[in-house]
Formats: C-alpha cells, structure tokens, sequence
C-alpha cells in the first residue's frame, strides 16, 4: 500500500464495507449450519455405501475387472491374440500371393504405379513375421510387438506384387497387360487408386470417370426405374418388322430436366428417349374424325448425328374434339399422405395442382377425393365440380403425416368412382404419390392385376408423380400403363400447369385406346433399323393384330412422335456385314417403297380394333435436313440428347453444341416455351455430361476391338 | 489494516485449519464455528463487489448454505479463505447474471461514505465515482482490481482465488486500468 500512494485505485482499500446485521448473520449461519447438516447427512449414507465396492462414479480402469488378480486370464487375451496373429499373418500373405485369388488387374496396376520403385525392391520381405514369432514375449514389450507384427504383413504386401513383377521388362509389357485387363476390369468396381495411374492409363481413367459421371447420380437419388437395354439394331432382311405400343407419358421428361437442373446427370434408366420426344407440342396433321382419330405424318430426312443413316420420323396427333362437346369426367384423387409428402414439392405442390384440375372441369363433372397411408380415408364424398370451395376446402385440410396405413386406399378410391360412375365420359382414378404405392394392395403383380380388372369395368387410372429421392417410377409406370391411363411427373408448377390445365383434355378424354404402331421395313431399300427409344414398349409382332394385348392410349391432342434411324442399302453405313450365303433378298412389294407402316387402334368404347395402312415412299425423302420441317428437326435434336445422356454409343459424333444448334433451328414458334427451355437444359447438360469424357474411351475400345498396336492408343 | 479480513484469517490460520479437518469429519460445531468467523469477510466481499446491502446478506447467506454442501469437497490445496472467496465471488456473479441487476446499484455506495469516511467528504465524491465504475468493469478486471486494490490481497492470492495465473491477474488490472482511465 506504501508504494502505492499515489495509486488512485487505493482508494478503493480506504472504503469499509457496512457491519454486519446481526440478524442476516444469525439466519445465513442457521442456512449454513442446515445445509451443512443436510450435506452430512447424505455423505453419512454415502459412506455406508461407500465402504463395500467402488465408489460410485470411480474412473473404470478395466472392463475385465472381475479377472483382475486372475493372472491366467489376465494373460489370456493378449497371448491369445499374438498366437494366432502368428499363426494366420503368415498364412494370409503366403494365400495372397501365391494362389489364384490374387486379383490381376491390381497387381499390374500397382506395378505400373510403382515402376520406378521395382528395382529398388529386389529382397523380397521375409515371409510375414517369423522372425517376431521367435522372439521372446514379454509381457512389457508383448504390445510392441504386436503392432510390429501387424504391420510387418502389411508391409509386405504392399511390396509384393512389385517384388512378383521385378523380372517383367517394364512399361511395355505392363501396357500390354492393361490392355487386356482393361476391357474386362474397365467397368468394375474394383478402380485402381485413381491418383497414381492417370498418366498411364488415360483410356482406362476416362472411362473410370465417365462411369463415375454416370454412378453419381445413382447414389443421389432413390429414385427406383426400370431398367431397359438400348433398342438394338436390326437387320432388315432378317427381322423386317417392328411393333410397338405407342406412349404419351412424359413423365421422364420432367424427371430428367429436374436432376439437371439440380446438377445431377440422370441415371441412363430414368433417361426414356419416347418420353422425352413426346413431351413436347409438334404441329402434326390434325385428324379428320373422331371415327378416325388419327393420320400418320412421315418424313425421312438424313440423321444429324450419322451422315450415312437417315432418320424416318412417325408423328401422329390425336383427334381433337370440337370446343362445345364436354364430356363428363368422374375423377377420383387417391393421394398420398404419408410422411414423406410433407416437403414443398409435394402435399403443397399437389394441392395447388389439383386446385387447378379442379378449376378445369364443369357443371358435369365430379370430384371424390380419397387419402392413404398417413391420414387415411374417404376425404371428400363425389361432389359436383362447381362446388369449388367445397372441394378446395379438402384438399387444403389434407396434410402429411402419421404413419397408419391406409389400407383399403384403392379401393375405397375404386368404389368411390364406381359410386360416381358417369357413362360415355371419363371415369378415372388419378393417383398422386411420391413412392409410396402402400395402397393397401402389397403385391405389385396382385395391384396390377387389380387395375386391370377395373379397367375392364371403365375405370382407368393415371398416375402423378411428385418429389424426388423416393420416387418409384418403375412402379408409377406399370400401373398407369395397366390402368390405361398416363403416367406424369409433377416437377413444379409449371409442369402441373401443363399437365393439367394445357393437356388436361389429352390426360383425361381418351379419344383411342390400344394404339399400336407396326412398321415394315423394305430389305430392297433399307438394310438395318433401329427404334430410338420406345424400349419398354416393345411389342411382338403377333401382339400387333391381337386385340386382347394392351398398348398406349392417346388423348385428344396428344401428339406422338418415333423415330426410326435406317440405313439405306448400299450407303456404307452398315454396322451389320451382308451374309455371305444370304438368300437375295428381293422386295416382293414395290421396291420403291421404303416401309409400310400399319397401326392399329381402338375406339374408346370398342373392342374391336381398326386399322390404318400407309406405305412409306420416297415422296417423304428429304435430302437436307434443313428442308424438313422443324418439328422433325426439333424431334432429331431431342432424340440425339436422349440417347447422348443415357450414353448411347449411336450419338457419340454428335456434339452438345451440334444438338443446340439443331434444336435452335427446329424451335419453330415454340409458344409455350417448352422447346426454348430444352435448349437451356442442353446447355446443362453440355456442363454436366462434357463431350469430351467419352471419347477417349471410344478410341479405347476401338483399339481394343480392332487389336491394334500400343502406341495407336 | 487491522480490521481486513485477510491478515486476520491469515493469523488464525492453523485454528481455521482445525475446524475444518473437523467439520469435513461431519462436527457441525465446528463448522458453525468457522463460517460465523467467516461470515464478516463474506459480507463484506459481497457487500464490495454487490454495493447495497440486500444483496450482499443474499449473497452472504448463499455462501453459507453452498458452504455447507461443500466444505467435504474442499480439498485444502488452497487457503480456506481464498476458497472461500472464490465460492462468494461465484455467488455473486450468479446472483448478478440471474437478475442481470448488475450496475444498476452500481452507485449505492453513497450509502457507506458518510458514516465511514466522515473526515474525507472531499474524497467521498471521487470514490463514489471510482466505485461505481470499478463495478462496471467486465467481471474479470472487476475482481482482480477489487480483490488487489479493495481486499489488499497480493496478486498471487488473488490468482489463488480467481483460478487464474499470476500474471493474468496483472494484465485484468492493467486492463482495468486502461478502462477507467479518464476517472484517475
């Protein structure tokens, strides 16, 4: 404090605090004395217990405490574990290397990456740890060596297939080696650690990261589809017919432009050409009854991706009844209330969808809607579709959640329909789920099986799909394809607005039914063919005239497009060699024809199936494909992305660049810029799936087909 | 000096050792004992660091129940005097954080000065003024200054009771210093 004198702060020593109050003193003292006596007295039990065992809350030193003092089993453990690391370290690296199981492709990996290290490791590591087994075991050292042992044998392995490999002659052979491993091993999970090898293996790393472009989104979504292989080529001669249902779904579209514009390349299966095509609007020849709801509109025109095939496109619109005719509409919502609905793309989206469905259908139309899975049950009894409010107002009180099955959800929705069941218009169940099909049918084949039969009474059943990471599409498909009716995916608004209010007449007013498309190919004129797309929707060629086997349904307006990629005879595009003990195969029709195209089709409220007949002739041949129309050149466009983002091989000429660029030029009027949105998706996908990854694994395998030289790859 | 509590308990260091060997052995006479002993210093502190007394008898009689819970968990690495002021000065700064009443009696010190401080009147003012402001401080500067400055305590002994290092201790109150320089 002296030195402090001039210290302003000591001043604070200078201040006395109060005296005490006697009577706060007496009351904290007793406070004190009580808490002290409570303290006491607990510590009194405490130490009763106390005086048997731990005490509670002692650090746990051992797990095997109760064998402590036990000096046999204390030593157990440990030279248990150091017996037997002795004994099956050793044997494991003597099984690693010597027999069969050892994996090649690794081992000339790991050469190739270690080249510069094999002459260095010329002693081959003793065999494992023999030396440690010998050594004497004491308990102070018994965990050093054990951690010796255990890495001696890693070690060793790394080192061996380097040692296995010394007496090879270096790179050469080794690139040998990866050549023939490449193709087999190429696409196996088993990669070789991507860092070291890329400049010796530039084939196998592109197509190592062309797949893991492909596998990335796989892991991203849940989405479930059906898997499907490319059409394949044909022979004209050998198979000169192709059949198939046609399809109006546009489901994939949807999908496959919403995972690019989250950055994910699509997976390949998700990826259905149709679909794509088929989504967008083509001004086709618009059909002249309903009697004869629709005409073919053919053009053949060269292939933008390949200069020697030519594209032979097949459009059709469906039959567009007049404004005043309003047929009535029995629509059921079965909609999907579990948990998982509960996400802005999904319950919410779903109800404003609806809200806008509802806003489309008249004074004869009636709405029920049904909920399952969640809050389960009849929510809204038929109801006349102008009393809006009423119907909006449960739809508002659906919500997301709970977990009760809704067991009898399809039926009930089936037996609300039958209730409202209207004649001569549509009677329709209209699904709407992000995955769940627990509808209270759990067999997929027995729910089929269901929607079939009451397709047969009139009822059909379309699908919408909602979200993403839980879709089942596969599932989606297969029933809206059993209940005649169509499949769709409700991205956003947008797509809700065009699925439902834009072509609500096409999603709701079946003009045909069992639409099948036949195509027979002229082996005078055409030597191969290929469908693009329409893989799950192949048909046998008996199918075509069996009216008892089930095809695609077409709504007023819909348009449908396919695209055949033919090769003339004689253009040297044939991917296919000629028999050399081929039959001539002469035309029996005339031979300038180039195919003859049959299709069949249903009235809706037939059983019988009509038929229309075109051939195919030369008068659709365009030898530019800027003289077709730009709906052809716009489908062309479509087509080629289609197949480049399911990595088809067909298209692997064809730039992103170059598809944007036709797709620009077949854009046309593009009123509800759909075509102008795809032309921003290529730009997407140009960045997601680059040009450039798949062409050295083309040259890849070309070099490997053709068993060129080394330095060619 | 005679009268701060420190020295005083420093002196009567080997008879507070005494009772609390005893009152951990479970003699609430003893421990009686100690905390009426100790009662004056707890005030006191509570009263300094509080400056009304309402809250420094809350305080007081908080540090006496907490000492009751606890004095068979003090471990004597520390003077028991410096324990306990480590228990008060956590009572309160609990008290001030729960009613978050902290400055608002920060100038309650008129209170003392004129009984106290009778002669220095001229004084009375600048020391009102140092108080209040030292009790503004943020809590770290707050203690070391008041336990090296108000409590006379060395800075060792302060780093004792607010479990810091010594030379922590120095920079609070040279960091405290830099605070209040415009009232020095």
């Amino acid at each position: 404090m002296s030195e402090n004198m001039h210290d302003p702060l000591t001043v604070l020593s200078q201040s006395k605090a109060p005296a005490t109050s006697a009577e706060a003193k007496k009351r904290a003292l007793s406070a004190g004395m009580a808490a002290f006596e409570a303290a006491q007295g607990q510590s009194v039990q405490n130490s009763a217990e106390a005086t048997k065992g731990n005490r509670k809350g002692a650090r746990l030193t051992s797990i095997i405490s109760i064998l402590k003092g036990n000096w046999i089993m204390d030593m157990r453990l440990p030279i248990g574990t150091a017996a037997i690391a002795l004994l099956v370290l050793p044997l494991g690296y003597q099984l690693y290397t010597s027999t069969s199981m050892t994996p090649g492709q690794s081992t000339a990996t790991q050469t190739a990456a270690n080249t510069n290290q094999a002459p260095e490791a010329v002693v081959p590591p003793p065999p494992a740890a023999t030396p440690n087994a010998m050594m004497p075991v004491s308990p102070d050292s018994r965990g050093a060596a054990a951690t010796e042992e255990a890495e001696a044998p890693a070690v060793a392995v790394q080192e061996a297939p380097a040692v296995q490999q010394d007496p090879m002659p270096a790179p050469a052979g080794e690139l040998r080696m990866r050549q023939e491993a490449a193709p087999q091993f190429g696409n196996s999970t088993i990669m070789p650690p991507p860092a070291a090898p890329i400049s010796v293996l530039p084939g196998a790393v592109a197509r190592n990261s062309d797949s893991y472009m492909l596998a990335a989104p796989a892991e991203a979504s849940g989405d479930q589809f059906t898997s499907f292989e490319e059409q394949r080529l044909k022979v004209a001669a050998e198979e000169p017919v192709s059949t198939f249902s046609i399809d109006v779904d546009t489901a994939s579209y949807s999908y496959v432009r919403r995972s690019l514009e989250d950055g994910y390349v699509p997976e390949p299966d998700a990826v259905r050409v149709e679909e794509l095509l088929n989504y967008f609007p083509y001004d086709y020849a618009p059909a002249p009854s309903a009697e004869q709801p629709f005409q073919p509109t053919m053009a053949v025109f060269p292939t933008p991706w390949n200069p020697k095939t030519q594209l032979l496109e097949i459009g059709i619109k469906g039959y567009v009844p007049p404004a005043g005719e309003d047929k009535p509409s029995n629509l059921v919502f079965l909609i999907d209330t579990s948990g998982s609905m509960d996400e802005p793309d999904k319950l919410p989206l779903l109800q404003r969808a609806f809200g806008l469905l509802v806003d489309q259908l008249s004074g004869n139309d009636t709405v029920s809607i049904v909920a399952y899975a969640g809050s389960a049950g009849v929510v809204l009894e038929p109801t006349k579709a102008t009393d809006k409010a009423k119907i909006m107002a449960a739809l508002d009180q659906l919500y997301a959640g709970g977990s009760t099955a809704g067991a009898e959800g399809i039926e009930l929705a089936y037996k609300l329909a039958e209730q409202a069941k209207v004649q001569g218009g549509t009677n329709r169940v209209i699904l709407a789920t992000d995955g769940d099909f627990n509808v209270g049918i759990d067999d997929p084949e027995k729910l089929e099986d269901f929607i079939k039969a009451k397709r047969e009474s009139g009822v059909t059943l379309s699908v919408l799909g909602f979200g993403r990471g839980n879709l089942d599409d596969a599932t989606m498909q297969a029933l809206a394809q059993n209940g005649n009716g169509n499949a769709s995916y409700i991205s956003n608004f947008r797509e809700a607005q065009k699925v439902l209010v834009e072509e609500v007449g096409s999603t709701l007013h079946m003009i045909a039914k069992d639409v099948k498309i036949q195509v027979e190919f002229n082996p005078a004129v055409v030597s191969e063919y290929r469908l693009i797309g329409y893989e799950t929707r192949a048909l046998n060629r008996e199918d075509f005239n069996n009216d008892a086997v089930d095809a695609g349904d077409i709504g007023a307006g819909h348009t449908v497009t396919a695209l055949y990629e033919i090769t003339p005879v004689g253009s040297g595009g044939e991917l296919v060699d000629p028999l050399r003990y081929g039959g001539d195969a002469a035309a029996a029709g005339g031979s300038e024809e180039i195919a003859f195209l049959k299709m069949r089709y249903k009235l809706p409220d037939s059983d019988v199936s009509q038929l229309i007949e075109q051939a195919v002739t030369p008068i659709v041949v365009y030898d530019d494909i800027s003289a077709v129309s730009d709906d052809a050149r716009f489908a062309a466009a479509v087509a080629a992305s289609g197949q480049k983002l399911k990595g088809s091989d067909y298209v692997r000429g064809m730039s992103w660049d170059a598809i944007r660029a036709l797709a620009q030029s077949g854009k046309g009027a593009d009123e509800s810029g759909y075509r102008a949105e795809f032309i921003q998706l290529l730009k997407t996908a140009a960045l997601l799936k680059p040009d450039t990854a798949p062409a050295p694994a083309a040259e890849e395998d070309a070099c490997v087909a053709a068993g060129e030289t080394d330095s060619a790859c | 000096m005679g009268l701060s509590a420190a020295p005083q308990i420093d002196h009567a260091g080997a008879l507070t050792r005494a009772l609390v060997t005893r009152a951990q052995n479970g003699d609430a006479a003893a421990f009686g004992e100690l905390i009426e002993d100790h009662y004056d210093l707890i005030f006191r502190t509570a009263w300094k660091w509080c400056g009304n007394r309402t809250d420094a008898e809350d305080v007081a009689q908080d540090v006496c129940v907490k000492l009751g819970g606890a004095i068979a968990g003090f471990d004597g690495r520390s003077a028991f005097s410096s324990w306990v002021y480590r228990i008060t000065l956590n009572a309160v700064r609990d008290m001030q954080r729960a009613t978050s009443r902290r400055g608002k009696y920060a100038d309650a010190y008129a209170e003392v000065t004129p009984e106290d401080q009778p002669a220095d009147q001229e004084d009375a003012a600048t020391s009102r003024q140092l108080w209040a402001a030292v009790r503004q401080l943020p809590e770290k500067q707050r203690d070391a200054v008041l336990l090296v400055y108000a409590e006379e305590l060395s800075h060792a002994a302060a780093a004792d009771i607010m479990g810091i290092k010594e030379a922590t201790v120095s920079f609070h109150v040279h960091e405290a210093r830099k605070t209040l320089r415009g009232l020095l």
